[in-house]
């Protein structure tokens, strides 16, 4: 039987996730690893390292998007994509006062986002 | 050996706003409109198999089991009936199932039919329901939506290849002259390279929506369904279908690629296009100087050029060269979007993939109007995305 039950964290990170039997990292988190074939228990993580995916991280494109989803009261959000040092790339949100350089290092943190309903979600962060 | 399959009618309604009609009756009309342009209503008595192509009913009109409904709308109980969900590739998935189900054995004719209603919401909200299709945690959850995606996408684009602002611009006006004379387009209004890029209001005019794409390198949002009939034309009941002249589909390919699209190897490569229309070419016996003209899935134009290059008609990052040389006009080496393509025909989602092959074959018949008929075509291409490209179909039909 699988508990898929979860309880509030006590502060918000996203999380990256190594195979234990042949290293291979992965975000988004995955059902198995796509090296070794081994399989992935999302309730117990056993056989399976997760580590908090933030930090220093290079700009690889970048967008200044004005016509936001329902919920964002906002004029524009910027969101960029991004490498890790550890080779993984991520997607999220970007702060930086005029326009950004491709390229240019950048630190991932992670925040709380609330402007859809429903519960808070994790969201990346860049700037 | 799978039997001859091809198109023996066709059905389209006008694009646009047909938010005060239900999503059934939208798709209700197109199926009846190609039972007609086939032969005759009657001819619904001889379908043995409808599939319905729709993304999100649920979510945009609170309408779901689609197929259920058109099937007791068009009085053709017991007829066997199924719902198709491949996002925006509902219907060229669609026609896939079609195909596949004549080609088991199972069915000699198939009616397909598609539609969306997404005017029904807002803007923002639409917006929103198709961003659904992104991944959850890592894409939807950040508040990416498709047109933030496409944005990045023509970034890496531009900055890798040196392609400008104004060559999307220039991929627009070759799209909207061909909508205008086009009976079925939502947007029938050409605009000018001026008004939209050289001309001192342009950024008033065509105003950016997720930089650097502009409202004019992005598709509306649309109202609308497509239908087609399939028919096994080697069995009995291909003698019942004798009005128009059967258009045979000569290859079917598709693919799939990450779902997370920073999970690419390489994010401005489209694997799926490549894949689905190599496995088309193949299919058909053909290859892409073959094809007499596409319709390629411009929900943003910059997907018009990654695909016409995935597709083999363009080498890799010369794409808006040939557009600028006039090379996708309708009396181009290789026309593209004869239709005014999703940019200014619409994008109703769940239709779109049976509305570009509809224009396939009006176009193999000669049917399209005057001032965009291509010239003798053999061979037309749809793509149709789902999704980011992660799931495309590629379909190939022939006049033979």
């Amino acid at each position: 039987m699988i508990d898929f039950s979860v309880y509030d964290e006590q502060f918000p990170h996203i999380s990256g996730w190594k195979c234990q039997k042949c290293g291979t990292i992965y975000y988004p988190a995955p059902m198995l690893c796509k090296k070794c074939d081994s399989r992935r228990d999302p309730t117990t993580g056993k056989g399976w390292e997760e580590f908090n995916l933030e930090g220093p991280c290079k700009l690889l494109t970048w967008t200044r998007v004005w016509n936001l989803p329902e919920g964002f009261n906002r004029k524009f959000l910027m969101f960029g994509m991004v490498e890790f040092p550890n080779g993984l790339r991520a997607s999220g949100r970007l702060e930086a006062e005029g326009d950004p350089v491709i390229g240019s290092t950048l630190t991932a943190s992670v925040i709380e986002a609330d402007e859809r309903p429903g519960k808070p979600v994790k969201v990346f962060l860049f700037s | 050996m799978a039997p001859r399959i091809g198109i023996a009618g066709i059905g389209h309604c006008r694009f646009g706003n047909s938010s005060d009609y239900d999503l059934v009756d939208v798709i209700a009309y197109s199926a009846n409109d190609a039972l007609y342009d086939a032969g005759g209503l009657a001819l619904r008595k001889q379908v043995d198999q409808v599939f319905v192509g729709n993304m999100a009913g649920g979510m945009f009109n609170h309408v779901t089991s689609a197929a259920s409904a058109l099937v007791s709308r068009m009085d053709m109980e017991p007829c066997p009936a199924e719902l198709i969900e491949n996002g925006p590739a509902s219907g060229a998935s669609a026609i896939k199932m079609g195909y596949m189900a004549i080609a088991a054995g199972m069915a000699d004719v198939v009616l397909v039919a598609a539609g969306e209603v997404m005017r029904s919401v807002s803007g923002w909200e639409a917006t929103n329901i198709v961003a659904t299709m992104s991944h959850t945690e890592a894409e939807y959850n950040m508040g990416l939506t498709l047109p933030g995606f496409a944005g990045m996408f023509t970034r890496l684009y531009m900055e890798k290849y040196g392609m400008t602002e104004r060559d999307l611009a220039l991929v627009a006006v070759k799209d909207h002259a061909n909508g205008a004379l086009n009976k079925y387009a939502h947007v029938q209004l050409p605009v000018t390279i001026e008004a939209i890029a050289d001309g001192p209001e342009a950024n008033i005019v065509n105003n950016y929506i997720a930089e650097p794409l502009r409202m004019y390198s992005t598709c509306p949002i649309t109202d609308g369904s497509a239908a087609v009939i399939l028919v096994n034309m080697d069995s009995p009941k291909a003698k019942l279908f004798t009005k128009k002249p059967i258009m045979r589909i000569a290859g079917i390919g598709s693919a799939t690629d990450t779902h997370c699209v920073h999970n690419r190897k390489d994010p401005l490569v489209l694997d799926a296009v490549r894949l689905s229309s190599q496995m088309a070419y193949k299919m058909a016996g053909i290859g892409p100087k073959d094809i007499s003209f596409a319709e390629l899935h411009d929900a943003f134009v910059i997907f018009e050029l990654l695909n016409s290059e995935e597709c083999g008609f363009f080498e890799r990052g010369k794409s808006f060269i040939g557009v600028r040389n006039h090379e996708t006009d309708i009396g181009g080496r290789i026309p593209i979007n004869p239709s005014g393509g999703l940019k200014a025909k619409g994008h109703p989602v769940g239709a779109t993939g049976v509305s570009q092959v509809v224009e396939l074959v009006r176009q193999l018949r000669g049917e399209a109007e005057e001032g965009r008929q291509v010239k003798d075509p053999k061979y037309g291409m749809a793509v149709n995305f789902g999704g980011f490209g992660n799931n495309v179909i590629t379909t190939i039909v022939a006049k033979d």
